[in-house]
């Protein structure tokens, strides 16, 4: 019983901890309709900055802060390519993560590893006397948590609210005499600031920095937003980044039974495509419902 | 809209029993392998999971050797241990859960294939201090798993000098040996630099060339073949082995030789290699293993171990094709490994 229990507990602090790149993806996908393909890049630059200033014994949350800032400004980069530069979004991404790839490799050198000696946002004095697994979990829930409701009372300011009209009527925006550009690119740096700031939580978590951890993680961020308001849609009284916060724990949770199942790993990624396809389907029966009725 | 929330919740505890589900089925099914096999035996049986990395010739060849190797210390798979074996199909994120599984598990030890999934297996088992050994990593020093705490394992580090004095004994006039690596693995980065370091002992200069992705290995390899190499050598480098055989299209084509850094690649067409047996890596590393499990020793107590013996391969019909002719006494002690 307690492994299973302890198997939920990490798997719930991977969902967790994954979220906050799921928010990122929020922004970006659902709100500005922009594939950014940025994300890729952005989780590892979190990860490589993190990584370099916990070597050199900076506080780990100021590590967080700092890389939020770098992601953020990656999402500028991506943002002004597309915006001042008239470059198509799903290339602007591009270009920034390709771009990224080496920049990534030259502030971090290498692969890097950080030694267990070295103070991490999981070791806080406060909650020393638990085992390291509960520390994490409740870090991660926290962290998660903290940056949804942050998120959700961002959304409703006069800012935020601009942030959705773009996406939804970009018109409108215009009508109201702002620049629906410049909202463009606020919202791609918030997003990758999160992405970056998860790439910084896993690289603390893992102790580790590679320069390879980015890949594939736009399509697991666009997976988790699509089960998540796939899934939720209907309940009203849930806010979307609950939604998305769930999505990445649902996520995180069918490929641990897939690994507990024994399933061979190289069918891992069908499993994704599986559920995916699942999620879209069930969501456009519930769409097509409505529609009926 | 009540309909929909009991949906959800149903979903989700289905889930929940789904992942319960697996885990109890597991372990049942494992305690009965342990009744039928373990009737006279009633001492602990230990639970070992392994994780690798991707399937790789080399690393499956790891993982046979270090069964193998507990087995010659007397453990008995099925009777003394039982194996949660676990494959990440080269995905960083999965060896991390694949980590965080076994420490759930409370595992009684963790054996890792591959720097990667060293890494996450260190990183998960920091938390119930369970011991971790791995193997096929060229560099732990620079993986920072030489000194780290319960942690240790053999290192499938290069026999650079012995590949060299096999380059120079079967191409004596050759002057440049061109190497491709990706920078961001730490293996290979080490690797250069050794060859570099003792190229001019055996009368070499190496011309090495880095690459960031597969993708852009071919491409590299064509710089190479253009600076006029003598020959290719290869390093573990996951990246680069992962496309030799357009490597090799391109070399042959222009008559260059590439050695291969262990058998398989010999077997793939390269003309030779110095180069360790994995299977031997595997034992030697399975036998450290079992002196934790038996607690003869701990993690702590043994450094990281490295392979002194190679073998010679050779692959004669690359090497025909190419125009290399090999003494007799290298055809004696060498192994085809086309065979």
């Amino acid at each position: 019983m307690s492994t299973l229990l302890d198997l939920c507990i990490s798997t719930l602090t991977q969902g967790f901890v994954y979220a906050l790149l799921s928010y990122g993806v929020y922004i970006t996908y659902k709100i500005l309709d922009f594939p950014d393909l940025t994300v890729d890049g952005s989780f590892p630059l979190g990860a490589a900055v993190t990584a370099v200033l916990l070597l050199k014994g900076i506080n780990p949350f100021i590590t967080l802060l700092i890389a939020m800032l770098v992601g953020a400004l990656a999402g500028l980069v991506t943002g002004t390519i597309h915006v001042k530069l008239g470059v198509r979004d799903l290339l602007a991404g591009i270009i920034t993560m390709t771009g990224l790839f080496s920049i990534n490799l030259q502030i971090a050198g290498s692969n890097l590893a950080v030694e267990r000696s070295v103070d991490t946002i999981f070791s806080i004095p406060m909650l020393q006397d638990m085992p390291l697994m509960y520390r994490k979990f409740i870090v991660s829930l926290i962290l998660a948590v903290l940056v949804k409701l942050v998120l959700d009372w961002y959304l409703k300011t006069k800012n935020g609210l601009l942030l959705r009209a773009v996406g939804d009527n970009a018109a409108l925006v215009t009508t109201l005499a702002k620049d629906k550009g410049i909202v463009k690119i606020q919202g791609l740096v918030i997003a990758n600031a999160l992405v970056a700031l998860c790439g910084a939580v896993v690289c603390q978590e893992q102790r580790a920095f590679s320069s390879t951890m980015g890949t594939g993680q736009v399509v697991f961020g666009l997976a988790t937003v699509i089960i998540g308001t796939t899934l939720f849609r209907k309940l009203s009284f849930f806010k979307a980044t609950t939604a998305v916060l769930i999505g990445s724990v649902l996520y995180k949770m069918c490929i641990q039974i897939a690994i507990s199942m024994g399933l061979p790993a190289n069918l891992l990624k069908l499993v994704t495509a599986v559920l995916f396809l699942v999620v879209l389907v069930l969501g456009n029966r519930q769409k097509g419902a409505v529609e009926h009725a | 809209m009540k309909k929909m929330i009991a949906l959800t919740m149903t979903t989700m505890m289905a889930v929940m029993a789904f992942t319960g589900c697996g885990g109890t089925q597991k372990t049942e099914e494992q305690n009965q392998n342990t009744n039928q096999e373990q009737n006279a035996d009633s001492g602990e049986q230990y639970v070992i999971g392994i994780s690798q990395y991707g399937q790789h010739a080399s690393l499956d060849n790891c993982r046979e050797g270090f069964l193998l190797g507990l087995e010659e210390s007397g453990l008995v798979e099925g009777k003394d241990f039982i194996v949660d074996y676990q494959n990440a199909g080269f995905d960083d994120n999965i060896t991390q859960q694949i980590a965080q599984s076994f420490s759930a598990q409370n595992v009684d030890l963790m054996c890792a294939i591959a720097t990667p999934s060293a890494t996450a297996c260190y990183a998960a088992a920091e938390d119930k201090n369970i011991p971790v050994i791995y193997t096929a990593i060229t560099d732990p020093v620079e993986a920072k798993l030489d000194n780290a705490p319960n942690i240790t394992g053999t290192s499938d580090k290069l026999p650079i000098d012995g590949q060299m004095q096999f380059i120079r004994e079967l191409q004596p006039e050759a002057k440049t040996i061109g190497i491709l690596y990706t920078t961001s693995e730490p293996n290979s980065v080490s690797a250069v630099k050794e060859y570099q370091e003792k190229a001019e002992q055996y009368g070499f200069t190496i011309e090495a060339l880095g690459v960031t992705q597969q993708s852009e290995v071919v491409q590299a390899a064509d710089t190479l073949i253009s600076k006029k190499v003598d020959c290719f050598t290869n390093l573990t480098d996951n990246n680069v082995v992962g496309v030799l055989p357009s490597i090799l299209e391109k070399t042959n084509a222009a008559k260059i030789p590439v050695y291969g850094s262990e058998i398989e690649q010999v077997k793939l067409g390269c003309v030779a290699s110095a180069g360790i047996e994995y299977v031997a890596l595997g034992k030697q590393t399975g036998a450290m293993a079992a002196k934790i499990l038996k607690g003869e020793a701990t993690a702590d107590d043994m450094p990281y171990e490295t392979i002194t013996d190679f073998q010679r391969y050779i692959n004669p019909e690359a090497l025909t094709n190419l125009g290399i002719t090999v003494s007799d006494t290298v055809t004696a002690e060498s192994i085809d490994a086309t065979k």
